[in-house]
């Protein structure tokens, strides 16, 4: 897990240039006191700090494992995160309850192996789920697809 | 007097059918999600605020605190009938409570941690209150330096009780802050970080921040490892589910130690249910005359952490309420409860909003009864509960979550940003970062930038204002004594080990 840190720490060192070039273009001072570049300025500086001292452990302690940052199962996230963007990027389509119905069932169906009538039902409780507790009840204004749901 | 009467006022509010309704959904809604492996008390309760914002504040609170200590008790199902915690404050439990199910005794187990857990809720709720009112009263004195020097105390006390790598947890401290100073300056009006993007100006909502977070990157975890609940066959009849007599003679000092110890380690910002358990497992185990017991099935070894995670989640509101500094991850969401509801806790809470104050207490009693009810005689019904299957639950958290996120201004770009900060705690998890501390410093940002930036103009820029005055003074020694305590645990440590070996070395020359 070695190289993980490393980049842990490359990340958070950047980060923290980053902030700190950023936090330059607001006011350091304000007329009263700290300007609003203050607090941002001496984050990033504290960031830059700790990602110094996390590659700095990184190489004096290389030997350090603690398992493998790819595992069996990471296929699986990179599924459900690649349908859930597929459903909000679908949202002017198909509208996101009927979006949201459609990702429980193939979800279901491809990491739960579940038969298709039960992915079905549960997708379409989903839908109605969604429009009954957030729809009616909470009055949430949800975006509709082209079916109007 | 006057506490008795702020309680019957309470009680009043409390019993509200309403009330009571809501109270019982908490409940029920905590001990199953504690009771699931991979969903803790900060993502139940974050993934139900989005729904509270409509709801009357005093019944939002009682809920969401019957899902937090619900969370306590549901942890030790699993914890006892699979050998893996529901939640990580009942890691501890797993010790001797799946042993005792191994023996056949699941219920007495089950039954024990339930009944000391309502002990120690009810006791710690006394001690709350008596000590919140007086708590408030003295938090009056406070300034702003001494409430920056409050923050950062909690921010340090998470170094001091997390334990792993010290530095990642400052990253994470860090990060939160950072995350906390998007959007338009309180002061200046100026906007910071926001990339000309208008959705950035009011600020990143701590909701989808915690939802993203927890909810998300909750799943993402879990999904990577295929989860299956195997569960033991136990007995749950009403004769094997009581405790027999030497099971009581055996846990009685346990569940009161463990809740005094759980308790005093609640209140402690940074600290919580799940070193409560751990302190209090450990301290039994050195106090028995038998230690050689514990780990074999020790009755005791499940009734003391199990009365001190919940004394622990009851002492945490002690400073939310009275200070309105979160004790813990869980505390710093309902603290995002309270802004979202327009209500800030504090010292002043007790008398601007002393009818909430009072309902929460009570409900915490009513709260508490209904638990141990359920946890004595409903476990089949929760057991069967839990036997769906994870890959059904898994994309109805997302939903939950998703919808969440949407509720916070109607707006996708709240879904989007819940994405974000999922795939940010997926990693975070597996790069071994702690995400607590973030979301302290998420919630506790503004008000610590708050208090910093006036204390810097009551002391004209100065740094002395946060040593010389004598609370503010305490607070930062002790935060800079937490923050070093890693430090000196490594020196004595090291020191430790160069006498050992050199009195080894000497022994050997002789």
């Amino acid at each position: 897990m070695w190289f993980a840190d490393l980049v842990g720490g490359v990340i958070v060192l950047l980060l923290g240039a980053a902030v700190v070039i950023l936090s330059r273009q607001l006011p350091y001072h304000a007329e009263y006191g700290p300007g609003p570049g203050f607090l941002p300025f001496w984050l990033g500086l504290g960031l830059i700090a700790c990602g110094a001292v996390i590659l700095g452990e990184v190489v004096v302690r290389r030997t350090r494992y603690r398992g493998a940052f790819f595992q069996g199962g990471t296929w699986r996230v990179g599924l459900l995160l690649a349908s859930l963007i597929a459903v909000i990027l679908l949202v002017p389509l198909l509208g996101l309850a009927i979006g949201l119905g459609l990702f429980t069932a193939f979800l279901m169906r491809t990491v739960g192996r579940h038969n298709w009538a039960l992915c079905g039902l549960i997708g379409v409780l989903t839908v109605f789920g969604i429009r009954w507790i957030f729809g009616s009840w909470l009055q949430l204004p949800l975006p509709t697809g082209i079916l109007g749901w | 007097m006057e506490l008795l009467q702020n309680l019957y006022t309470g009680f009043s509010l409390a019993v509200s059918p309403t009330n009571l309704l809501f109270a019982a959904i908490g409940v029920i809604y905590g001990t199953i999600t504690g009771a699931l492996p991979g969903i803790g008390s900060v993502t139940a309760v974050a993934l139900l605020l989005p729904l509270t914002f409509t709801m009357n504040p005093t019944t939002a609170l009682i809920m969401l605190a019957g899902i937090y200590y619900g969370v306590a008790y549901g942890g030790t199902i699993t914890a006892v009938l699979i050998n893996v915690p529901g939640d990580s404050s009942a890691v501890m439990t797993t010790l001797d409570g799946y042993q005792l199910a191994l023996q056949g005794r699941a219920g007495p187990a089950l039954s024990i941690a339930a009944i000391g857990s309502f002990i120690a809720g009810t006791i710690s709720t006394i001690i709350l209150m008596g000590l919140a009112p007086p708590l408030a009263k003295f938090a009056l004195r406070f300034g702003p330096p001494e409430y920056f020097a409050l923050a950062i105390l909690a921010f340090s006390l998470l170094t001091a009780f997390e334990g792993r790598q010290p530095i990642k947890i400052v990253v994470s401290t860090l990060l939160g802050l950072l995350i906390a100073t998007v959007g338009l300056d309180v002061v200046s009006g100026l906007p910071r970080f926001t990339f000309d993007s208008p959705q950035l100006l009011g600020g990143i909502s701590f909701v989808t921040v915690i939802i993203g977070l927890f909810g998300i990157g909750e799943v993402l975890s879990s999904v990577e490892q295929e989860m299956r609940l195997d569960f033991l066959r136990a007995k749950f009849r009403l004769r094997d589910v009581f405790p027999t007599w030497q099971d009581w003679i055996a846990s009685r000092w346990a569940i009161l130690r463990g809740t005094i110890i759980g308790f005093l380690v609640g209140i402690l910002p940074g600290a919580g249910a799940t070193t409560a358990s751990f302190l209090a497992y450990l301290s039994e185990k050195r106090l028995s005359k038998h230690p050689e017991r514990f780990g074999r099935g020790a009755i005791e070894g499940v009734a003391s952490p199990e009365s001190a995670n919940n004394a622990a989640c009851i002492g945490a509101f002690a400073p939310l309420l009275a200070l309105g500094i979160p004790g813990s991850a869980t505390t710093a969401v309902l603290l995002a409860g309270f802004m979202i509801w327009g209500i800030r806790p504090g010292p002043m809470l007790f008398q601007r909003n002393a009818d909430l104050v009072w309902a929460l207490i009570a409900s915490m009693y009513i709260g508490n009864l209904m638990l141990v009810l359920l946890n004595i005689f409903f476990i089949p019904a929760f057991v069967a509960v839990l036997r769906i299957p994870y890959t059904i639950l898994m994309p109805l958290i997302v939903v939950f979550s998703t919808m969440g996120a949407f509720s916070v201004n109607n707006d996708l770009f709240d879904v989007w940003l819940m994405l974000g900060f999922g795939v940010l705690g997926y990693l975070m998890k597996k790069l071994d970062y702690p995400v607590a501390p973030m979301v302290l410093a998420l919630v506790l940002g503004p008000f610590a930038e708050n208090s910093l930036r006036q204390a810097f103009i009551i002391s004209g820029g100065s740094l002395s204002i946060f040593f010389t005055r004598p609370i503010s003074a305490v607070l930062m020694g002790l935060a800079i004594l937490a923050y070093l305590y890693p430090l000196i645990r490594w020196a004595v440590k090291s020191v430790r080990q160069v006498t050992t070996a050199a009195t080894d070395l000497i022994s050997a020359r002789r």
